[in-house]
């Protein structure tokens, strides 16, 4: 990434190690401006803002620093204050307000406002009792406990990295990064931020017919649930409007993920003539200006598409070189059962880019969160905290007008013999109703409630 | 279920016109006949949360709702829906909206009070013949007992828990939570919590925890399944 003035994000990083090196102390104190001045390793005035503390109010107790305001970061920001009200949390997000991606399939056909969808971090803040701050976070000094942000240096006794993912298009054959780019704006996947859903949101009303092509990613992709969940709320759309559409749903899977019964039902029963599913089927490349998708086998053109390709870790995780080179979804070299990066027990990671194998979701991060708030919190005062499972759940929406939707609960259990972590009760609800239409509302504004007002 | 459920709704009602002065304290008696079978139909969307057999989790995440006394359940539901007691991610289900009205909800609690209980309940640390259970008993008889019973059965007629049966790490939850001023609860119980520190309180709850439930309450074994959800 080079931005005109010839900067690399690298050099950047490479000056603020350097910085680190030279002064240690900095944690609690600004760097001068004219000390990282023009001239002196030739950083350019308007970085100076990057190096001089952020505009935070002083530390009033041990600092926490939580990157990251999705389902996780807010949950944990709301947790730690409660295991320990002394404890100064800062909870850092670059973007400026929050937009749920659980329950935005039925928004874009509809069936949901976005107001129901976004809240604002402030309310967050104030209602919980910790800061704002709205920073995209660079790259971290552990050695002096420091994150670097475009809005200053925060030092911390804890770092919690809750970045979520990034898309990892090199797995569907897209290497260079520019095609990256194109491929993500032309057809993004929608499923990290808001610009996307409000893209798919006018290409499914502006949709008059033909083939629309949906991907499912292989990997430990983020919500099993919801790119057949996709499917079917864009095939009720079709239908219910009568548009002469067809939804071809590539899943690179060799079956569906995930309530299998219910989402092979609402194919064959409510969508026959909607969803033509083709499973194995294993992307290895793209080419967007010939609208194209590419299998070993085959080559399917479509007239728009929706291309959700296999997730990573956030590459933040990578920067600063906390990473698992082993693990498929790059994600961070972390203890499963406590959560901290090895060998450093005051740096976290959780929600979507943790390394356990639990299904990424908002509900797994928010219970999730519960737990290693307690972690923390005992860290602090030298107590152990028995692990317990997270739990997962998701609602899927079926059909519209009136929302019916299935669903699903899980919790995990650790498995001494394999040395991992498996699945442990689950309850599926496989068909669909009102009652779980009206429970999927029920249960994102319980949520929206713990994160955001009480 | 042969017992009828009454809700008591008394409060202020404002009068208009001649009376607008003279606001008098009016309490509405309602009494409901619960339909269990109803009842499993509305459980389908709890069942999503607490599992068909409602038998909450060991690491006490979420309680053992089966067998608890119907009156207990129908209060904590109220003091959920009301907001009274704090449980963000459940109240929007127990609104009205959700839910539907009293029935729908004295319906609910008698299915589920009338659920075999998880005989794999989770005990405390301290078994039977150690001080820690000796303490525990003494404590329990002297502060406890008088609400929650000898044996920790609870009292239906009171609306008191059952806590005999309940998950420990749940039970030790609830009762620091209450300790703290973290949970609101019933005054006479958070003043009973409020004179023992947290390891007085584990020392009781650990001992009810140990005591057994009787046989005609428990399902057969916790591989037991709830039938209802085939
Ligand atoms: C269509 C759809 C349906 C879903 N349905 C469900 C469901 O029914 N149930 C369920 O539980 N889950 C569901 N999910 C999944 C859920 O959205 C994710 O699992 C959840 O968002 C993960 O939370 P997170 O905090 O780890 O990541 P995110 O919510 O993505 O948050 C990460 C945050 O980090 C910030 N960030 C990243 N890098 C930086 C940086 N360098 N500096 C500053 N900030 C940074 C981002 O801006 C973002 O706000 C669904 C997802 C989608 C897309
Ligand atoms: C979104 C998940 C969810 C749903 C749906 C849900 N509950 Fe709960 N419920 C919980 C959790 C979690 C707790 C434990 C809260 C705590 O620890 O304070 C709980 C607690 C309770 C309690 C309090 C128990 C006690 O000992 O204090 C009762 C009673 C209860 N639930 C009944 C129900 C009923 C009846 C329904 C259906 C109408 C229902 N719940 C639906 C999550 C849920
Ligand atoms: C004055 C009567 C009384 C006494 C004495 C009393 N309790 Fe309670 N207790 C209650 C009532 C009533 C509730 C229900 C409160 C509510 O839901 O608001 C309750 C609730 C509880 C709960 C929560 C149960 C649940 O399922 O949510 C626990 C745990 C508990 N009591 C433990 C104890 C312990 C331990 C003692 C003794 C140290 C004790 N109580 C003494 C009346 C009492």
């Amino acid at each position: 990434m080079s931005d005109q003035a010839g900067f690399s994000r690298r050099r950047f990083l490479q000056a603020s190690g350097l910085l680190a090196a030279s002064a240690p102390a900095l944690a609690a104190e600004s760097v001068r401006p004219e000390a990282s001045g023009k001239g002196e390793g030739g950083v350019p005035p308007a970085f100076a803002r990057l190096l001089r503390k952020a505009d935070l109010p002083a530390p009033r107790g041990a600092r926490v620093v939580v990157v990251g305001a999705g389902w996780s970061g807010l949950s944990m920001a709301k947790y730690l204050k409660l295991q320990n009200p002394d404890f100064d949390v800062v909870l850092v997000d670059r973007q400026a307000s929050f937009t749920s991606l659980p329950l935005s399939n039925p928004w874009l056909v509809g069936e949901i406002s976005m107001d129901f969808l976004c809240h604002s971090f402030f309310d967050a803040a104030r209602n919980h009792g910790y800061l704002f701050l709205q920073a995209t976070v660079l790259g971290l000094d552990r050695e002096a406990r420091r994150v670097f942000t475009d809005a200053g240096v925060i030092g911390y006794d804890y770092l919690v990295l809750a970045p979520g993912i990034d898309y990892d298009y090199e797995r569907i054959g897209v290497e260079d990064p520019v095609e990256q780019q194109l491929l993500a704006q032309r057809y993004p996947g929608g499923f990290v931020n808001a610009s996307e859903l409000l893209t798919i949101r006018r290409k499914i009303q502006q949709f008059r017919g033909g083939t629309f092509l949906l991907t499912v990613p292989d990997g430990d992709y983020r919500c099993s649930a919801a790119p057949y969940e996709r499917a079917c709320t864009m095939a009720a759309w079709f239908k219910h409007n009568g548009l002469p559409a067809k939804i071809l749903l590539l899943d690179m899977n060799n079956e569906i993920k995930i309530m299998k019964d219910g989402f092979a039902r609402a194919f064959s029963e409510l969508y026959g003539d909607y969803i033509e599913y083709l499973p194995s089927s294993l992307i290895s490349s793209v080419d967007v200006a010939g609208r194209t998708v590419s299998t070993e086998f085959d080559d399917y053109r479509f007239d728009d598409a929706v291309i959700y390709p296999p997730i990573r870790g956030a590459r933040m995780l990578e920067e600063a070189g906390i990473m698992n080179p082993h693990s498929p979804e790059k994600t961070a070299n972390t203890d499963p059962f406590r959560y901290h990066v090895i060998g450093d027990e005051r740096v976290y990671v959780t929600g979507d880019s943790r390394s356990q194998p639990f299904s990424r979701g908002g509900h797994t991060a928010n219970s999730e969160a519960r737990y290693v708030a307690e972690v923390i919190a005992g860290h602090a005062l030298g107590r152990e905290v028995a692990w317990r499972s997270p739990q997962t759940m998701c609602f899927s929406a079926i059909d519209i007008r009136p929302m019916r939707a299935i669903s699903l609960i899980t919790f995990y259990r650790y498995d001494e013999v394999k040395k991992d972590f498996a699945f442990d009760r689950t309850h599926a609800v496989e068909q669909w109703d009102e009652v779980g239409g009206r429970a999927s509302v029920a249960w994102a504004e319980g949520l929206f409630q713990d994160m955001f007002y009480e | 279920m042969k017992g009828r459920f009454f809700l008591l709704l008394s409060g202020l009602l404002l009068l208009s016109g001649a009376w607008a002065d003279a606001p008098a304290k009016m309490k509405i008696v309602l009494e409901f006949q619960p339909d269990p079978l109803n009842g499993r139909k509305v459980f389908d969307v709890c069942a999503r949360c607490h599992m068909p057999e409602a038998w909450g989790n060991e690491d006490g995440t979420y309680p053992q709702l089966a067998g608890q006394h119907a009156t207990v359940l129908l209060r904590q539901l109220m003091e959920i829906r009301t907001g009274q007691r704090a449980n963000a991610l459940m109240r929007p289900f127990v609104q009205e909206r959700t839910l539907g009205g009293y029935q729908n909800l004295v319906d609910v609690v008698a299915y589920i009070s009338r659920l075999p209980m998880d005989p794999a309940y989770i005990r405390g640390p301290w078994s039977e013949g150690t001080p820690e259970y000796d303490k525990g008993r003494q404590i329990y008889t002297a502060h406890c007992a008088a609400c929650h019973g000898p044996e920790g059965e609870g009292n239906a007629q009171g609306a008191v828990p059952r806590l005999q049966g309940q998950h420990y790490p749940y039970t030790r939850r609830q009762a620091i939570a209450i300790k703290r001023g973290q949970r609101r609860a019933d005054l006479a119980m958070q003043a009973v919590v409020s004179q023992l520190d947290e390891h007085e309180l584990e020392l009781a709850l650990n001992y009810v925890s140990q005591l057994e439930v009787p046989k005609t309450d428990l399902a057969p074994t916790p591989n037991w399944r709830n039938p209802d959800f085939k």
